[in-house]
């Protein structure tokens, strides 16, 4: 066999087997937590009142259970996935020594980094350079909480996480980290941390500003702050996703179908929506191109934010030797390494629901189809009312349309996380006077003024 | 208010403390232990002092006290990227001094493994640059993968990967192995378009064109003052090229370009030149391929079956233009008394060795012309008024190599 | 604004064909070398650790102890103690050692041997614990017949004649005690090492009828640093006690 198929083969394998540890621990904790648990309690019969409440309690655990068991291993993964794909693109393996063809890889990594030593330079403020990595840390965990919601199809085990404001909150969070960048590179006392940290501030808060404009024009759009419902509006097609206009085509999609189709009635009923809408066609096109550019922007603000190549001004290398990070060591630099790889993963799970569809099938029937089939397998399972019965685990267990949905998502996430790693892997380093100039005088103008054409395309579709 | 004050005052930049770095030794991207002390305005350098000399070590005086023949084998630490330059350096002003002619097939040998070198040199320095820039974890791979290709034959004819010792006073040390010859055209065949696809990746992109457009402009003026030679001269648009203005070996039978940019100097110029002339190599490479006398190795091993390899300089299959060593290579090596001095072009400019001998087994002086250290002088005034980010910009593109600076 | 909207575009464009051409890389075989699954390819011309090549025919030593490699290296790095035979009046060797935590692997004493003896193998694991370990002797530098004829035919080197006199050696090996034990009395510089003093005769084609494990048994005592390296070491070595032996026999004759 060509041995450039076999090496991708591999990436495939590894990565299919990594992602069902990761979502099926993730999976598994959640159901043993928020089902399993109270099915017991009901079972073993408590006082009625005594055992509602603390089911109540465990299911309210159940989110801060999924984020805890997947942020360690998605990281992990995430390590492993970018030094495998960056090898495939460079023509080279990889790790492929620890554990069966590198699985491992990772694993041994981070155990290797908690044994080290952990070292507090001479003169380094101690409580700030102890704190810098937990709060560089905590906000992706807590900011993940929303996207649950969204990215579980709002099964009722995460409804409690739904906020109706979700994206903001998201956003929010999501720009905490770099005070964490600043007291790390302050408290190291060391000139190069400082001044990666300090460009690290000022890059956040310039990128910050289209990204949020980007997310902004997709709130407008919809209509609504609120994640779930973002994604539900896009589940029609590839169509109605937001990068495509939010559905803006899709009456001039069916109207070539129907005629195809030779359906005259139907084209009359649309040809007389377009009468009121002289201009919709052409706002329709329009409406596109402005999202797809809002996509662009939503990903260079992204990376941006994340620190990745082309915009990793912060612990740029042949600079900075390593930016706000040089003087970490052990345990805490871990800390910063996770939570960079965990941010990563958090930008594009935004994009994947914001713009891609969230976790909607990108042609309609299918999702339907998998959770129909699915379904019917279920309950062809003995006993699936008993409790405790293997159709009943298995039933409560999976879930067809959660299922369908994690699947989705999965994918495009993954999908752009290996698009970043692609950029990484090709792109140099922009400068950083260059890259405010690109901030301030090109992005945010042109965020700016989609922003408005979106207003009124919007009106004229 | 006094006259400065109000300058001061009304001055459009805010007066900040300078800060004082210490760029290197051990930082990771000075190419090696190069130490910039940078006087900084905010990002901005004002003042820039190198300091060289953490990788002294004595190469002239350890030329005069060991023979010539031990000494060939220690000249190739000094540029270690390209060891068969100063290897050849060295080899002509002995020649010189000592009048010996060495023969055509062994000039060629030496022109198709330091064509083969140069092109390596530039690879280097080609993802090098890449990681100075910031494209460190894709780019910097592809050049090293066709430079793996070269060093391996390189390994293949000289026996090691970059201290070759393969280039000898009095010719080359040996005959390359078989099957090399075809090896090395099939590189030629499939090196340019490989070379299209660093272009592809880094000439057009905006990123780096950002980086590198007039950054660090080197003016023709200033370079000439400097000494500044090799790639990094000819891209502020002056044609020395040893190889054409003053052709030695076989260059004047070879029909190559020497690529002038006539920009500004800038960084950018640097590299567009650099990767020019790896085109350039490569031609010369094909060029000597088909003219060298005898063929290839094997051609030659054939022809030579019939005198049973006698090795006689009247031998029509071995001896004159087909005999790549004029000089008897042993412990007792000689070189006649006088003096002289030899330039060739190497990748980072002219590199010219000054010999004086008195006929013994060993110098009684050597002088090395490095290109590094004349170039590493022009790098202060290139780098003053630029901030931090572009120093490893400037540095990386006039390409320098520490021990050639500091021997 | 038009310009812009090009530049911005074309930049775009730029960036696209980058991203296309390393993503086309992913279809491209691997060059990684698994480097200690498999071992490198490597040149006859490679420079790795130095050793001496008996002649592939007839198994007997190559060197001559004429010393011209010991002068012409840069380092200093090897060390030859020979000494004149009284019967033969030729030089003989006793030991051959060569440090190779000095050895910058220029090959230039491979290029002054008269009888292509020392040669550049393909090995290039060395490592060792200390730095004591990195000085061969005779006994480690020496490389087996098989092991030479590999190197003379990937270097292309021409088959060494058989040394001109064969009829004196067994000769001087049967010839009695007497001349053996005037051997090991003249050899006075190597008093550290006084066993390896005892190793001086060369190849005796009646040391052959020995029993291998008398010469196992003699060299551990000769030097322990030897055991502790790697058995391929022990391996190449074996084949070859003849020299080590020779004189090991006339010893325990007379003794």
């Amino acid at each position: 066999m060509n041995p450039a198929v076999f090496e991708i083969g591999k990436f495939a394998r590894l990565t299919v087997i990594w992602l069902s540890i990761i979502f099926g621990a993730v999976w598994a904790a959640c159901w043993a937590v928020g089902v399993f648990a109270p099915a017991l309690i009901n079972a073993s019969g408590m006082p009625t009142e005594t055992a509602s409440l603390a089911s109540e309690v465990l299911r309210a655990l159940v989110p801060v259970v999924a984020v805890a068991v997947f942020i360690p291993i998605n990281a992990m993964f995430m390590v492993l996935c970018e030094r495998r794909a960056l090898a495939l693109f460079t023509v080279r393996k990889g790790p492929n020594r620890v554990g069966p063809d590198g699985l491992l890889q990772t694993a041994a990594d981070a155990v290797k980094l908690l044994f080290k030593e952990d070292i507090t330079p001479h003169g380094a403020d101690a409580v700030m350079f102890t704190a810098a990595p937990i709060i560089f840390f905590a906000p992706s965990i807590i900011g993940v909480l929303p996207l649950l919601a969204a990215a579980s199809g709002n099964h009722e085990l995460f409804r409690s996480v739904n906020l109706p404001t979700g994206i903001f909150y998201v956003l929010a969070i999501a720009s905490i980290p770099v005070v964490g960048i600043v007291m790390g590179g302050w408290a190291s006392n060391n000139k190069y941390s400082l001044v990666g940290a300090l460009r690290s501030a000022a890059q956040a808060i310039s990128y910050e500003i289209p990204l949020v404009l980007s997310i902004v024009a997709v709130c407008l759009m919809a209509g609504t702050l609120d994640v779930v419902k973002i994604a539900d509006q896009q589940k029609d097609s590839l169509l109605s996703w937001n990068i495509f206009g939010g559905g803006a085509l899709l009456p001039y999609v069916n109207l070539v179908v129907a005629g195809l189709q030779g359906n005259n009635e139907q084209v009359q009923a649309i040809m007389q929506h377009f009468q009121a809408q002289p201009l919709g066609p052409f706002a329709a096109v329009l409406m596109v191109v402005c999202c797809i550019i809002f996509f662009g922007i939503y990903i260079t603000g992204a990376c941006a934010e994340v620190n990745r190549i082309p915009f990793d001004l912060p612990e740029a290398e042949s600079e900075l030797v390593s930016g706000y990070n040089t003087e970490y060591s052990g345990i805490k630099f871990a800390i910063f390494f996770l939570a960079e790889f965990t941010n990563l993963f958090v930008v594009c799970s935004i994009a994947s629901i914001m713009f891609l569809g969230g976790g909607h099938a990108p042609l309609p029937g299918l999702e339907q189809g998998f959770t129909e089939m699915l379904g019917g397998i279920l309950k062809q399972l003995p006993g699936s009312k008993e409790i405790f019965s293997p159709g009943w685990l298995i039933n409560s267990l999976v879930n067809p349309s959660t299922v369908s949905q994690a699947f989705w998502i999965i994918l495009k996430t993954y999908s752009l996380v290996i698009f970043a790693i692609l950029i990484r892997a090709t792109l140099p380093r922009f400068r950083i006077d260059q890259l405010m100039a690109f901030g301030w005088k090109r992005l945010i103008p042109l965020s700016l003024i989609l922003l408005i054409a979106l207003t009124y395309l919007r009106e004229l579709v | 208010m006094a006259p400065e004050k109000i300058e001061a005052l009304t001055s459009t930049r805010l007066k900040t403390d300078e800060m004082i770095i210490n760029m290197g030794p051990q930082h990771p991207a000075t190419h090696g232990v190069l130490r910039l002390l940078l006087t900084l305005d905010g990002e901005f350098v004002k003042h820039v002092e190198p300091v060289v000399g953490h990788l002294h070590r004595a190469q002239e005086w350890q030329g005069q006290n060991r023979t010539w023949f031990q000494y060939q084998a220690l000249i190739d630490r000094v540029d270690y990227l390209s060891g068969m330059f100063t290897s050849w350096a060295m080899a002509r002003a002995a020649e010189k001094v000592d009048g010996c002619q060495v023969p055509l097939r062994g000039e060629y040998m030496r022109v198709i493994v330091s064509e083969m070198n140069r092109i390596t040199s530039h690879l280097l320095w080609l993802g090098t640059y890449g990681i100075d820039l910031g494209a460190m974890f894709g780019f910097p791979f592809y050049p090293f993968r066709e430079r793996e290709k070269l060093l391996d034959l390189l390994e293949a004819i000289s026996g090691q990967r970059m201290m070759f010792n393969y280039i000898r006073i009095g010719g080359v040390q040996s005959e390359a192995p078989p099957g090399w010859f075809a090896k090395v055209s099939e590189f030629v065949k499939e090196f340019p378009d490989r070379v299209d696809e660093y272009e592809a990746i880094l000439t057009n992109n905006p990123i780096f064109i950002k980086r590198t457009k007039g950054v660090g402009i080197l003016k023709k003026q200033l370079a000439l003052d400097y000494g500044v030679t090799g790639p990094s001269l000819r891209a502020s648009g002056v044609p020395l090229d040893l190889r054409k203005t003053k052709p030695y070996s076989v260059y004047d039978r070879l029909k190559f370009e020497v690529p002038i940019h006539e920009g500004d100097g800038d960084t950018f110029d640097r590299y567009v030149l650099r990767v020019k002339e790896m085109r350039e190599s490569n031609e010369i490479l094909r060029q000597c391929l088909e003219q060298i006398p005898g063929g290839t190795a094997d051609e030659l091993r054939e022809r030579r079956k019939a005198c049973n390899s006698c090795g006689k300089a009247d031998c029509s299959n071995c001896g004159g233009d087909l005999m790549i060593m004029a000089k008897k290579q042993n412990a007792g090596l000689r070189i006649k008394a006088g003096e002289g001095f030899d330039a060739i072009e190497s990748p980072r400019g002219i590199l010219g060795c000054y010999i004086i001998s008195t006929g013994g087994d060993t110098a009684y002086r050597f002088k090395w012309r490095n290109p590094s250290f004349c170039n590493l002088a022009a790098l202060p005034d290139l780098l003053i008024d630029h901030p931090i980010a572009d120093i490893m910009a400037i540095f990386g593109s006039i390409d320098v190599i520490l021990p050639d600076v500091d021997r | 604004m038009f310009g812009l909207v090009g530049r911005a575009v074309e930049s775009l464009y730029y960036v696209c064909v980058g991203l296309w051409t390393v993503a086309k890389h992913t279809g491209r075989a691997p060059i990684t070398k698994e480097f200690p699954d498999t071992m490198p390819d490597l040149p006859g011309a490679f420079r790795g650790r130095l050793a001496l090549a008996v002649n592939p025919e007839t198994s007997e030593h190559l060197c001559i102890s004429c010393r011209q490699c010991e002068r012409v290296c840069p380092d200093k790095c090897i060390d030859i103690t020979a000494h004149k035979s009284p019967e033969t009046g030729k030089l003989e060797l006793i030991d051959f050692k060569i440090d190779h935590g000095l050895c910058m692997f220029c090959g230039l004493c491979t290029e002054v041997c008269p009888t292509t003896c020392i040669i550049n193998t393909n090995d290039f694991e060395m490592s060792d614990y200390s730095r004591e370990a990195l000085i061969y002797d005779l006994k480690k530098l020496t490389l087996t017949q098989d092991e030479s004829a590999h190197y003379f035919s990937k270097k292309y080197l021409p088959i060494p004649k058989p040394k001109p006199k064969p009829a004196p050696k067994p000769a001087a090996a049967a010839a009695k005690p007497a001349d053996g034990v005037a051997a090991p009395a003249k050899p006075a510089p190597p008093a550290a090492k006084p066993a390896e003093g005892a190793a001086a005769a060369k190849s005796a084609p009646a040391a052959t009828d020995k029993p291998a494990g008398d010469a196992a048994a003699t060299k551990p005592t000769a030097e322990k640093k030897a055991d502790d390296s790697k058995d391929s070491e022990k391996e190449k070595a074996a084949p070859e006690p003849s020299a080590a032996e020779g004189k090991a026999e006339p010893d325990k004759t007379e003794g």
